[in-house]
């Protein structure tokens, strides 16, 4: 099993919020595939040392978004179109949005005008989707 | 009565003479969850724990154990590790499996003996010559090898070094995972705040906080402004109802708010402060929160 989740108990973000995200990230990465077997509600406890009942209600929260499929006495897999589910669109689009807001209140207090804010943030997106490069 | 608790504390009062050491503490634990029980000393933990167990009687409330007060039946499946040593001191780690063997149909010994290598415990010493985080994991030992499906920890970690520690941890993780109730009382709050899905505050006796971890981190956020000079008054913020509480301190503004972090920090952006940030709570400061303004200061430092 790819150890490819961490948590931090320490920050204010619950737990089972952390888990979807990083969840939810793999599957639209790629980095876990569709079909492929997550570990057991125990076994992800036990290795982040964290509690079963939030892998357990992370695991039923990504069911019900469409990321991951339980059967029981098998285990919960990723789901055959798990990646291209909605939901997986919207949680990438939840990430960036909260990443965007925290650069624009940053530029707010730094005492940035609008337009200039605006500039820099379109520079930015220059040199990450070059002219030509469509959008996906 | 609601059967589906594994421990339902109602309306549980003790005094000692004219001491009121728990003063109507209701607290219901469901089955398969783990409990993280924190407070300062002497707040009342050890108490409700011997109340809970049939140790002292209460003096009001009553305790339950799936369903009802303690009987003799109930210890085939609850195991409870005090704060302080109950083992024999005249007799060695290998007796103590024995004796413990005897008394319970469901010891699993071969699960006692893995956890005897997990802690490193010598198994002809006698307990008697073991350090105070021994005799704890020969408590603990014990407790888990019965697999109860109730586990009462008075302060499980202590005297343990960081890597028993997790020892511990995961121990009532997995337990949890099977389906046993834990409740642990402990110190550090980080153990708490990984192993917990459930914590209770107590402060002299009273529950201050009791709440899912999640919801408790999430029900609050930190909106910090700092200024470059004195703390502005911000006219209405004090009343506003998405905010519980305003602390100042030198050029720094910090607004615990309910809900609509964003809001708030776009009003006081309005003030040109230096910095606004949004900050997320963590157990630690609900913890301080809650207990609130009894950290004592060194003698000599600061004011």
């Amino acid at each position: 099993m790819p150890a490819i989740f961490t948590v931090d108990p320490r920050t204010g973000v619950p737990l089972y919020l952390q888990l979807i995200e990083q969840v939810k990230r793999a599957v639209a990465l790629g980095s876990l595939a569709p079909g492929e077997q997550l570990p057991t509600v125990k076994a992800l406890a036990l290795s982040l040392t964290i509690n079963p009942n939030t892998v357990a209600r992370a695991y039923r929260d990504l069911e019900r978004d469409g990321v991951i499929e339980t059967s029981p006495g098998r285990g919960s897999f990723v789901r055959a179109d798990g990646a291209s589910t909605a939901q997986s669109h919207r949680a990438m689009d939840d990430v960036a949005a909260s990443v965007f807001a925290d650069a624009a209140r940053e530029a707010k207090t730094l005492g940035l005008s609008r337009a200039r804010a605006a500039e820099i943030f379109s520079e930015q997106l220059d040199r990450w989707f070059p002219a030509g490069d469509d959008q996906q | 009565m609601n059967p589906t608790n594994a421990i339902a504390i109602r309306n549980f009062t003790k005094r000692y003479g004219s001491f009121e050491a728990v003063s109507n503490l209701t607290l219901e634990v469901e089955p398969g969850s783990i409990c993280g029980l924190l407070g300062p000393n002497g707040s009342g933990k050890t108490t409700t724990f011997k109340c809970l167990i049939g140790l002292a009687r209460p003096t009001a409330g009553t305790l339950d154990v799936e369903g009802a007060p303690v009987h003799p039946e109930t210890f085939e499946t609850l195991a409870y590790v005090p704060e302080r040593s109950a083992l024999y001191e005249w007799m060695t780690v290998a007796d103590h499996l024995e004796f413990n063997r005897r008394s319970y149909k469901t010891f699993d010994r071969k699960r006692a003996e893995e956890l005897v290598d997990l802690f490193r415990l010598e198994r002809k010493k006698k307990v008697g010559k073991l350090s105070k985080g021994q005799h704890t994991a020969v408590a603990l030992v014990l407790a888990f090898s019965f697999r109860p499906r109730i586990l009462i920890l008075d302060e499980p970690a202590s005297g343990l070094d960081p890597v028993f520690q997790r020892v511990v941890l995961d121990l009532i993780i997995e337990a949890a995972s099977t389906g046993s109730t834990v409740v642990f009382s402990s110190h550090q709050i980080g153990q708490v705040e990984r192993a917990a899905d459930r914590v209770a505050i107590l402060k002299n006796g009273k529950l201050i906080v009791d709440g899912t971890v999640d919801t408790l981190k999430g029900s609050e956020k930190i909106v910090e402004a700092i200024f470059d000079q004195s703390v502005p008054e911000v006219a209405g913020l004090s009343t506003d109802p998405r905010v519980r509480r305003i602390e100042r301190s030198g050029r720094i503004l910090r607004a615990y708010v309910k809900e609509d972090s964003d809001g708030i920090a776009r009003r006081l952006s309005e003030f040109s402060p230096k910095n606004v940030s949004v900050l997320d709570l963590n157990l630690e400061d609900i913890f301080i929160n809650a207990v609130g303004g009894e950290i004592p200061s060194i003698p000599g430092e600061g004011s």
